[in-house]
């Protein structure tokens, strides 16, 4: 099963988002800041990241552009509070944008598609 | 006394105005004969004043013992004595005379001897009766003039309020009782004096039914004057289209209603007055006879009222010219009053309206401001609640999941996702509300807006040793665009440019009109691309060059489509690349869709 990173600053939000991760059989890792998550990336190779916005240092944007700087097979889900980011240019520049919620059911989705897409564009 | 002597007597006599004096005197010569008679004689006659001179005096007067010798003595007492007069009709008329002897005179033309004459000064017993009337209406009058001008004062009346009371006020009975009245003021900007309001009948049957009408209407002059519908009495039409007739330019100094003004002369004219202008009034007003009164003011010249008796043809006598010269004067302060304040009035509305304006604004910029620290506020806390909220609601999910359905818990977990849902329904809605708005499009002068870009970029250019060429032709066309996106666009297509190009190369900047909008094109002189990458130029991440985050054109590929326009890439023929995008005029109707 493909695995999955979760960058997030919220160490709830990180547990909540694996626990689900998991429970949908995914392998799942998690990074607290950008910057660690950049290199899980390249030590861990995940297929997807689950990538937060705002978060102290290093924020969401900046950190995708490094990811697609690096190796643009990442696929990457902006998982944010804010819906206000969608119209930032920048972000169309990733494969999803999920305004986060409790119910996590539409990032679970969102995510399955993004990787069957990557799957039969390979 | 030698007949010079005699001659000079009488010449000082008539230059003293005896001849000519309306009062009733006579000089009686030692022969009882009318030596000399005033006009005013011969008005109590009933005869022309010469016609006396030389009739015996007994045929005239009586009692004849008056001229007696003795009588005469008995006479010259200083007081009046009762006698009566005989008029051309032969009525005798009872008057009172008071004698003086009067012995500067010869007998005769012929003679040089002074002899003793006697001056009778007669005084109509009716018409004293008749003067002390004159007196009780004038002080009436008087009275209801400063009554008016108190009124027209006082009463926050409109300019045309005023003026037709004005006009009410020299026609109606109570006031002046002219038949008709017109009011002729300055246009300063014509240089005209120009008819602007007439009140009166149009014909002596419409006259009487007028001022049957007013009989039984409102007595008081006041309440005339504020109540008299204009409107609904047509019996004004026939004179107001006369009044608006009339128009006599100022430069016409001769004119009689110019000159009346200028020299401040209220005068009685009748149609034979050979004065410039007075033909065409009279015929203006299809009268002979009219009054011409001027309205002037310490400030200056307003205007003339004119006044005549067309229906009635009754004479217009000296005392209504001295009314009317009088109620002229007042009016014209009333006037000038009444235009002041309203000046005055309307600065002060204006000053209000311009105080309250920038009270609104201040109140506005104010609430704006307690809203949008309000905003900021509420942002912060939907924020900073939205983490937690999704962490609660997502393992409260996780539990009612993880527990037997059996388990009460269960229903505890749902019910905690329930209310969780609903706390964030609410954030949502408070952030999506402080959300700052999109920028509108506005319409925007594409050639001023693409050159101000350019100019952004000129140092730059310049710098590279690179040379710029415009072509924009689209003048004061306008589109509606976000300026700042399409400034964003164009900057990107400058810079790709730049970067293909070395010293001495050119980039060509233009914009072309077309039917349904404008075409904006960045060219230049450079290599050029591969004919296959004209698309994929456009999708996220593609770059030719080492740096750069390859979304520029992406970016622009978004603006351009967000407008409703095209972008295009391509060669020139001429060598060299061209990147253009055109923009579509606004629909009817929509002009600030964002």
């Amino acid at each position: 099963m493909s695995k999955i990173l979760i960058v997030d600053d919220e160490p709830h939000l990180r547990l909540l988002y694996e626990t689900e991760f998991r429970r949908a059989g995914y392998e799942t890792m998690s990074a607290g800041s950008a910057a660690q998550g950049l290199e899980i990336i390249q030590s861990m190779k995940p297929a997807l990241v689950v990538l937060d916005i705002r978060m102290a240092g290093m924020d969401g944007i900046e950190a995708l552009q490094h990811i697609l700087d690096r190796d643009s097979s990442v696929a990457v889900v902006l998982n944010t509070a804010y819906s206000s980011y969608k119209d930032n240019y920048m972000t169309w520049a990733a494969d999803a944008y999920v305004t986060k919620s409790s119910d996590v059911t539409e990032l679970l989705d969102t995510v399955r598609e993004v990787l069957e897409k990557r799957l039969a564009a390979k | 006394m030698d007949h010079e002597l005699y001659l000079r007597r009488r010449a000082d006599l008539v230059a003293g105005g005896f001849d000519r004096t309306a009062r009733p005197v006579l000089l009686i010569d030692p022969d009882s004969r009318v030596a000399a008679a005033s006009d005013g004689t011969g008005e109590l006659l009933g005869c022309a004043a010469v016609d006396l001179v030389g009739r015996p005096v007994d045929e005239l007067l009586r009692p004849r013992e008056l001229f007696t010798s003795a009588g005469r003595e008995s006479a010259c007492t200083g007081q009046p004595v009762p006698v009566e007069v005989r008029h051309e009709s032969g009525d005798w008329i009872a008057v009172e005379a008071r004698c003086d002897a009067f012995d500067g005179l010869p007998a005769t033309d012929d003679s040089d001897e002074p002899a003793e004459h006697l001056l009778l000064a007669l005084f109509d017993v009716s018409q004293r009766e008749h003067e002390d009337e004159l007196r009780a209406v004038r002080m009436a009058k008087l009275s209801l003039l400063n009554q008016v001008s108190e009124a027209l004062y006082g009463a926050n009346l409109t300019l045309d309020q005023v003026l037709q009371a004005v006009l009410i006020c020299i026609t109606s009975g109570e006031g002046l009782r002219f038949n008709r009245a017109f009011m002729l003021l300055v246009d300063e900007q014509q240089e005209t004096l120009r008819g602007e309001l007439a009140i009166g009948p149009s014909n002596a049957e419409e006259a009487s039914r007028i001022w049957e009408d007013l009989a039984d209407g409102p007595a008081d002059l006041f309440e005339l004057m504020t109540t008299h519908d204009r409107s609904a009495a047509n019996a004004d039409v026939a004179v107001n289209e006369i009044v608006r007739n009339i128009s006599v330019p100022l430069a016409d100094a001769d004119n009689l209603l110019v000159r009346s003004m200028h020299e401040r002369h209220t005068l009685r004219v009748s149609r034979d007055l050979k004065v410039a202008g007075v033909e065409a009034v009279a015929g203006w007003l299809g009268c002979d006879e009219f009054a011409v009164a001027p309205l002037t003011t310490r400030r200056g010249p307003l205007g003339v009222v004119l006044a005549d008796n067309a229906i009635s043809r009754t004479p217009i006598s000296a005392l209504d010219l001295e009314f009317l010269q009088m109620f002229a004067n007042q009016s014209a302060s009333a006037i000038e009053n009444s235009r002041l304040y309203h000046e005055l009035e309307r600065r002060l509305i204006d000053l209000r309206r311009a105080h309250q304006k920038q009270r609104e604004n201040q109140q506005t910029l104010l609430r704006m401001e307690r809203l949008s620290v309000m905003g900021e506020t509420s942002a912060v806390v939907a924020h900073e609640l939205r983490n937690p909220l999704v962490s609660i609601g997502g393992f409260a999910r996780t539990l009612q999941r993880a527990l037997d359905e059996a388990d009460p818990n269960r229903e505890y977990a749902r019910i905690i996702t329930e209310e969780v849902s609903r706390m964030e329904t609410i954030v949502n809605d408070m952030l999506d509300f402080v959300r700052p708005q999109k920028q509108l499009r506005r319409m925007m002068v594409i050639d001023r807006l693409v050159a101000e870009t350019v100019g952004r970029h000129l140092a730059r250019l310049e710098e590279d040793g690179i040379e710029l060429h415009y072509e924009l032709g689209c003048g004061d066309l306008e589109v509606s665009c976000h300026p700042g996106e399409i400034q964003q666009v164009i900057e990107n297509f400058l810079v790709n440019a730049r970067q293909v190009l070395g010293p001495g190369g050119m980039i060509i900047v233009g914009t072309r009109p077309l039917a349904g909008g404008v075409r904006v094109v960045v060219g230049d002189d450079g290599p050029g691309f591969a004919a296959d990458l004209a698309d994929r130029m456009f999708a996220p991440f593609f770059s030719t060059k080492p740096t750069g985050s390859g979304l520029g054109l992406t970016i622009c590929d978004q603006i351009i489509k967000a407008h409703g326009g095209v972008r295009e890439a391509r060669n020139r023929p001429v060598g060299g690349a061209e990147f253009a995008f055109i923009l579509p005029f606004p629909r009817p109707g929509e002009t600030d869709g964002s």
